[in-house]
């Protein structure tokens, strides 16, 4: 590998956000003609790390020299002119464009002033014809599959001819099939020497197509070596900071009436023919890969997304999930994934916020309690460990993170729920509020005797908070584990 | 921002937090009132005088009528442009029966017209899932048309129903009582109630309002109820005052509104705003208007001013959405 050249070399990087440090001097290589896998759990920096090499931010500290040549300034538009090109996890088409236009976005070759359609659908067609897809060049691209997609996303990349090219997730929301052609593709970008970082969670992947792995915790670069030369075990360990094995297990404390049975349950595209059944005070943890169809089942029992086969019974009764308002009044909570867009209301004060699921019960003739919503808060607050400072009619978007949780947690306590669907609890908190966030929950789940779902992505998660374990891959359940069998290198072989 | 931290160490109390709040968000606008009410009084001896603030009251009343639900829909995200139409509707509505059947029977009708009309904007956004604002634009269109088509692109006179516009019990315009009466209620809905409570929550962020079991689109459609009732109301206030029906009584009606409530510190994007904001929105709108009137500018440099208000005022909404970014 010496004899490549190098592409790329960050040194020292350090990276701070209100005086915080996320990154603690972290270096990385990429080389002409190779791929570098890039692993570490959530919030360990990656996505810092990238953003930093396509100029999205500036490092606080450290040196970026690319093709040998120090960049003192690296915005975006300088990166793109590099060669530097980043593909992520989020879709960024133009969903209402043809595919042609689409992979060609904001880059359409021309002919005088005018798009030269002929020349642009010839040029997507070749590149379509390389990634071995067959998509119509003039459908909406929001007609596809989210997995076609994605594969305009390469498509755009390859069109402009990427030297350096950071793949995020890439293959969250593929199949079988559209994975291999991805790495097809892959290899022959290897070949002609474009340098890759491959940002994934499935080791698996890391075998099959990178060289060097590098990982990456809690800021800091801890492994980085030949990916022949590790095993999944080291990579588990380093990613983790300790052996997997050392996580301590919650002792299991749960009721035998079961609260919520699902059978047979499919939505027609992302999971089907799910079966399982959840105890009182019982934590389940449905363990899978973003895209592996997790937060699809908790979407449905919710009512926020159609069910088009197998049914859902609560409490030993028939229920249809058709709308939030109908899953709220039968005492289901649901906390989503995405707490900006679904779950705050980042402007109205954090006991608004606490008690906007318990307006029904709190008011009388339809007239509210200011008093009443802010003792509900005053009870959370203490028992949850909810700091605001500002006190209860601080705005929620003022809290951190896993404070905004813990509101939104209590929020559904207080609504007394029978079953609470949780999708990746932690996404988007702070390392040290997530164990009282797992202690909460199985607080709470114990005392209520709430039947409690946890759709995550975090092996971690899974073993500090399940009872139970569902290992959910391309929508069908491949393993169920309980108890001490709950292990994070099982759930990790079970889910690739 | 300084004023708000010192308040938040001295006082442990939400009351004192919420107070100090507010004040950065309404003394500008009573600084700009007393401001104007400076300028105007200096510029012109008729203005600081009893019965013309009865007089800016009165004028203003009617516009106010409409603006206390239309503060609730543009809290919860929405908007309603067809008042102005639905106004003169109303009154040509009105003044039609009230000749023909009665006073009763008048009144009646065009508050059934309310009704009806705020149920099918209420339909056609919450059910087809039209935007508001497109929804309502052809409201404000097709509804002028209705309004001269009732009286054939004529005014039609009324008589004997004087009271609702001019009566003054205990010395004041029952317009500004009805109106008083309006906005007082407004503030309990919003501050107290279940239903003013969800139009914040709404505002604020839709998709989580679903989330956590809030029945938005019946809360929408009952405000665009609420709106066009009031609307019809209005109208009949109008037709009232003018002793006839005139299919031009609600022109520009739409404008005033969304500027006082804006004005107010209502966010168009939703989740703020208040009725205090739209009443203090309300009374610059009605000074200003008196002013002019009272120098003797012509009317269409007060349609100019109008216009350049609600710019202004939405500008303002835009800066202050874009400083609360930037400290959060």
């Amino acid at each position: 590998m010496s004899n490549k050249t190098e592409l790329i070399r960050l040194e020292g990087i350090k990276k701070s956000y209100n005086s915080v440090e996320v990154l603690h001097g972290v270096d990385l290589t990429v080389n002409a003609g190779e791929v570098i896998a890039l692993l570490g759990e959530n919030g360990a920096g990656k996505s810092t790390l990238v953003k930093i090499l396509a100029g999205d931010i500036s490092p606080t500290e450290g040196v970026i020299r690319i093709n040998g040549a120090e960049m003192s300034e690296l915005d975006v538009y300088r990166a793109r002119d590099l060669g530097i090109r980043m593909i992520f996890q989020e879709l960024n088409d133009a969903p209402s464009l043809s595919v042609a236009e689409n992979i060609f976005l904001g880059q359409w070759p021309t002919s005088g002033k005018k798009v030269a359609w002929k020349e642009l659908k010839k040029k997507a067609k070749d590149v379509l014809d390389r990634l071995e897809v067959d998509i119509p060049l003039d459908v909406e691209a929001g007609s596809l599959r989210v997995g076609e997609r994605q594969l305009l996303e390469i498509a755009r990349a390859l069109i402009q001819n990427a030297k350096i090219l950071v793949l995020d997730e890439p293959t969250a929301a593929l199949s079988n099939v559209e994975v291999e052609r991805l790495f097809k593709v892959m290899e022959q970008l290897r070949a002609q020497g474009v340098g890759m970082v491959y940002i994934t969670h499935r080791l698996d992947e890391v075998v099959r197509v990178a060289d060097r792995v590098q990982v990456l915790r809690d800021g800091n670069s801890v492994l980085l070596d030949d990916v022949r030369a590790v095993s999944r075990d080291d990579m588990v360990t380093a990613m983790l900071g300790h052996s997997a094995s050392e996580n301590v297990r919650p002792t299991s404390i749960h009721g035998d009436k079961i609260a919520l049975r699902v059978s047979d349950l499919s939505d027609g595209s992302n999971f089907s023919d799910i079966n399982f059944s959840v105890n009182e005070g019982e934590v389940l943890c449905l363990f899978g890969k973003i895209g592996s169809g997790t937060s699809e089942i908790l979407e449905c029992l919710f009512g926020l997304r159609r069910i088009t086969s197998g049914s859902v019974e609560i409490y030993g009764g028939g229920f249809s999930p058709k709308s939030p308002q109908d899953s709220t009044a039968k005492r289901i909570g649901y906390l989503p994934a995405d707490r900006q867009r679904l779950g705050s209301f980042a402007i109205r004060s954090v006991a608004e916020n606490l008690s906007v699921s318990s307006w029904n019960r709190m008011s009388r003739f339809g007239f509210l309690k200011k008093s009443d919503e802010e003792a509900a808060f005053a009870t959370w607050q203490q028992s949850l460990n909810i700091s605001a400072r500002r006190g209860p009619g601080q705005e929620i978007a003022t809290l951190s993170g896993g404070n905004q949780q813990k509101v939104l947690l209590g929020r559904w306590f207080e609504a007394q729920v029978n079953i609470l669907l949780l999708v990746e609890p932690t996404r988007g908190v702070d390392v040290g509020a997530r164990r009282d966030i797992y202690e909460i929950i199985r607080k709470q789940a114990a005392e209520s005797n709430m039947a409690v779902i946890v759709a995550t992505s975090d092996y971690e998660e899974v073993v500090l908070l399940a009872d139970r374990a569902l290992v959910i891959s391309r929508g069908a359940i491949s393993a169920e584990f309980s108890d001490d069998l709950v292990q994070a290198n099982k759930l990790i072989a079970a889910s690739s | 921002m300084v004023k708000l931290k010192a308040g938040s160490t001295q006082s442990s109390g939400e009351g004192g937090v919420k107070r100090l709040r507010k004040i950065p968000d309404s003394a500008p606008l009573v600084g700009v009132l007393l401001l104007m009410m400076i300028i105007f009084s200096v510029t012109s001896e008729y203005f600081f005088q009893l019965d013309n603030f009865k007089n800016v009251l009165a004028n203003a009343a009617v516009t106010g009528i409409v603006c206390i639900p239309s503060t609730l829909l543009i809290i919860s995200g929405q908007i309603d442009l067809s008042v102005g139409s639905a106004a003169a509707v109303s009154g040509m509505l009105l003044a039609q029966v009230v000749n023909h059947h009665g006073v009763p029977l008048g009144l009646l009708s065009a508050l059934i017209f309310g009704l009806v009309l705020g149920c099918f904007n209420g339909f056609i956004v919450t059910v087809i899932g039209v935007n508001a604002l497109i929804t309502t634009l052809g409201g404000l269109g097709f509804l002028y048309g209705v309004a001269l088509l009732i009286g054939n692109g004529q005014t039609l006179g009324m008589k004997n129903f004087e009271w609702l516009g001019t009566a003054q019990p205990a010395d004041i315009p029952l317009p500004i009582l009805i109106f008083a009466g309006l906005a007082i209620a407004g503030s309990i809905t919003l501050r107290y109630t279940t239903f003013g409570r969800s139009i914040y929550a709404i505002g604020s962020n839709p998709n989580a309002a679903r989330v956590v079991g809030i029945r938005s689109k019946r809360v929408i459609f009952q405000t665009f109820i609420l709106s066009s009732v009031s609307a019809a109301l209005a109208g009949s206030v109008l037709a009232s005052q003018l002793s006839s029906g005139d299919p031009n009584a609600g022109l520009g009606l739409e404008l005033q509104v969304v500027t006082a409530i804006v004005l107010g510190g209502a966010s168009l994007a939703g989740g703020r705003g208040s009725i205090f904001g739209t009443v203090l929105g309300l009374l610059i709108v009605g000074v200003l208007n008196n002013g002019l009137i009272l120098l003797d500018v012509p009317t269409f440099w007060q349609r100019i001013a109008q216009g350049l208000m609600l710019i202004i005022a939405v500008s303002f909404d835009s800066i202050r959405a874009k400083l609360n970014q930037s400290r959060s």
